[in-house]
């Protein structure tokens, strides 16, 4: 059976090969050895990586493919030969491809030809980096023997994992100890008491009161736009996760509470200069009741009709507020300007902590709300609808009232978004509306879960905080976006926190079925 | 005179569903509607519980003119539809389904004790009562669906085909259960394809053809009759 063992390898290996390839040909292998380096704590974002951190990136993914390889070509008997052949070729295959392309574009190099009109990503230096600044045939060679390296000793260090029955009855002890300990009385005693909880909630506001104070104005900026977008997130997840009613031009009601607010405390154009609190009531108002009106014609519809019209009135609003016709109103195109913070005794508080502070403390609001409404009557006359709108309504419940109080509900809740949003930033325009705002906000709703709470929270820091964190691969950030989705869907169709109902649903299916004869 | 159902005309856009039915229905009792695939009986349901509309007509209850009435108040008047196709929400729990067929009510002590009285009838539910309606065999889902019309304490129940899909004996069970509500006092409007059960059960009963009524009489009238016999009971 060596032959497939031998197979499985090359066929990886082809794989991680084309990977490998086209990471270069994108410039992500500057990238990802700049990653391997912020690891290691060097910062380089600018500037080509060391070489070291390269060499470690191609370790990895040489690592990689021999496990893969080896994990792929699994049988019974396992020996480490069988382990060993897969690692080695999925890692020289892989290695012989990479050197192929390496060899190509160093070579093009050497003869002073840029390959950059056709490829803008790869540069004279990335290409050194990958042909680890040497000459381009042994700069080839030595990614040929670095990947095949790799790749056998991850195989056969993988292999001696599995098999090795000190190694897996240790780990197998060490697991089994710790879910002991997790799960012994002791811990359940110190997890369930009320002041082990006490003391988990006084942590997590002891950070939510330093943090913002501490770590400076950049993360302050950052974190208070997930919070804007954890908001947007709840509040779509009223009508659209729980409700089960899709709604695409969400943004509209951000845009109708941002302007509200922006118009009535800017001096341009209106000259209004109304109180921070009152003004911010106003915008969430406005904003709710935009989405009665919306929802009054045609939510006694069912299917996707309230998908179309949001969809119609969000690029409706933004083309109103970007054309000239309302400049006297709106002040068009240019947006408006020197919109009011918050004030409280007559004092004003206008830095990026007070801001977090404002932004943390919506964020609860919303989500206390959030909590109260999904246990409420309403909240289950909601997923009734959700679930089955016929049946629904013949068991008493109003389902048009029901989903029109849902769509006001997200309205508001987004027009609160748009208030914060306006007020930190002092600024709002057209393009602060665009409908990848809405897009973004469906995306975390669903990555984090649909229907759940803790997943809008995950979602919006998966898609807001996560590419800040990680600037160095802002160019790829689509790319990024991709592989997660892709990924996601593989691992966890329901959302990286899926609600617990489906879950719930999945394991009594298995013991139903089990249980029929 | 509890339901009286008069010159009933019902279309879907532009096929005319319903051509002038006229029944009624007494306190007390049961009544039966069969007919084929496509006569209108659902409808007819659909029509009383306010899910439709009818474009002429009457439906009167208890005096009380519905047709104008949206459905969560007919509901609230105590006439319960348990719609056809054992449906349930399934991604709800047993209990949960039947929580919300409690949703006009508001006595959480009176909910628990209906929940019992459900249970005591259904007793597969209360074994499951923590399952998801969706993992329920057919037969549980069907008594899931009339132990959640229950809830709503209906002096009229609607019941759309409660033997479609189900084992010749569940359904036997199903209309014990059924004759059970009935003399417990509550009227039952019972639309069937199954003539046979629903005929020796039923008071009175009406044969709905095309959207019209084609003949009536008792249960047992019709089910010596040689034409009904002919269509709906596999005739000789």
């Amino acid at each position: 059976m060596r032959s497939s063992a031998l197979d499985k390898g090359l066929r990886t290996g082809v794989i991680f090969g084309i990977v490998i390839a086209i990471m270069f040909l994108i410039g992500f292998t500057v990238t990802g050895a700049g990653l391997v380096g912020k690891l290691f704590g060097v910062s380089s974002s600018y500037n080509t990586p060391p070489l070291t951190f390269f060499v470690i990136f191609m370790v990895l993914m040489g690592a990689w493919a021999g496990i893969t390889a080896a994990a792929r070509s699994l049988t019974e008997p396992d020996t480490l030969k069988r382990a060993l052949t897969a690692g080695a070729s999925a890692g020289a295959v892989s290695g012989l491809i990479s050197a192929v392309v390496g060899f190509i574009f160093g070579t093009l190099n050497a003869n002073a030809i840029d390959p950059r009109t056709y490829l803008p990503m790869v540069s004279p230096e990335s290409t050194k980096l990958f042909l680890m600044n040497q000459s381009p045939l042994t700069g080839s060679l030595m990614l040929l023997g670095v990947l095949t390296v790799s790749g056998a000793a991850a195989a056969g260090l993988s292999f001696y994992l599995r098999t090795h029955d000190g190694v897996k009855s240790g780990a197998r002890n060490i697991t089994e100890s710790v879910r002991k300990t997790i799960r012994s009385e002791g811990v359940a005693r110190v997890t369930n008491s009320p002041y082990a909880r006490y003391g988990f909630w006084l942590l997590v506001a002891a950070l939510l009161i330093i943090l913002p104070r501490t770590w400076g104005g950049y993360w302050n900026y950052v974190f208070g736009t997930v919070g804007i977008y954890i908001i947007l997130g709840l509040g779509l997840n009223i009508i659209t996760g729980w409700a089960g009613q899709l709604v695409i031009g969400y943004v509209a009601f951000f845009a109708v509470g941002a302007y509200t607010f922006a118009l009535l405390t800017a001096p341009e154009p209106h000259n209004l200069t109304m109180n921070f609190w009152l003004a911010l009531g106003l915008g969430v108002l406005a904003a709710g009741i935009s989405g009665l009106l919306i929802g009054l014609p045609i939510l006694n519809l069912r299917g996707d009709y309230l998908a179309i019209v949001t969809l119609g009135f969000a690029e409706i609003v933004r083309i109103l507020l970007k054309s000239d016709l309302m400049t006297e109103y709106t002040a068009g195109p240019r947006g408006v300007r020197d919109i009011a913070g918050p004030t409280l005794f007559g004092r004003s508080f206008v830095s990026d902590v007070d801001f977090m502070y404002l932004i943390i403390i919506a964020v609860l609001v919303v989500t206390f709300i959030a909590y109260r409404l999904q246990n409420s009557r309403t909240g289950k006359a909601w997923y009734a609808i959700n679930l089955d709108e016929t049946v629904a309504r013949a068991t008493g419940i109003n389902a048009f009232a029901s989903k029109l109080l849902a769509l006001s509900l997200s309205a508001a809740m987004a027009g609160l978004a748009g208030v914060l949003f306006a007020s930190r930033n002092q600024f709002t325009g057209p393009d602060d509306h665009a409908l990848m705002v809405s897009i973004n906000v469906i995306c975390l709703v669903i990555v984090g879960g649909i229907g759940n709470i803790p997943g809008v929270f995950l979602g919006a820091f998966a898609l807001k905080g996560l590419p800040e964190i990680l600037r160095e691969t802002e160019n790829y950030r689509l790319l990024i976006f991709g592989v997660l989705l892709i990924v996601m869907m593989r691992l966890r169709p329901e959302g990286f926190l899926p609600a617990k109902r489906p879950v719930l649903e999945k394991s009594a299916q298995t013991s139903s079925k089990e249980a029929q004869p | 005179m509890m339901l009286h159902v008069e010159n009933l005309q019902v279309y879907y856009g532009a096929i005319h569903a319903l051509k002038g039915v006229s029944f009624h229905l007494d306190k007390g009792e049961v009544v039966a509607l069969i007919g084929a695939n496509g006569a209108g009986k659902s409808t007819v349901l659909k029509t009383i519980s306010g899910l439709l509309r009818p474009r002429e007509g009457s439906v009167t209850f208890e005096g009380q003119v519905l047709e104008e009435v949206p459905p969560q108040d007919i509901v609230r008047k105590g006439v319960i539809h348990v719609p056809e196709g054992r449906k349930i929400f399934p991604r709800m729990t047993v209990t949960e389904n039947l929580e919300m067929g409690a949703y006009i009510h508001a006595d959480r002590a009176a909910i628990n004790r209906d929940m019992e009285s459900v249970f005591e009838r259904f007793p597969r539910l209360k074994e499951r009562r923590n399952q998801l309606g969706g993992t329920l065999s057919g037969g549980e889902q069907q008594m899931l669906a009339i132990g959640r019309g229950l809830m709503a304490h209906p002096s009229l129940l609607l019941l759309d085909e409660p033997s479609m899909g189900l084992s010749p004996l569940l359904v036997e069970q199903i209309f014990d259960i059924i004759q059970d509500i009935n003399e417990q006092g509550t009227s039952i409007l019972l639309v069937e394809q199954n003539a046979q059960m629903a005929l020796a059960i039923a008071d009175r009963a009406y044969v709905l053809e095309t959207g019209k009524i084609v003949m009536q009489g008792t249960g047992d009238d019709l089910l010596q009759d040689s034409s009904v016999i002919e269509a709906y009971l596999g005739g000789h």
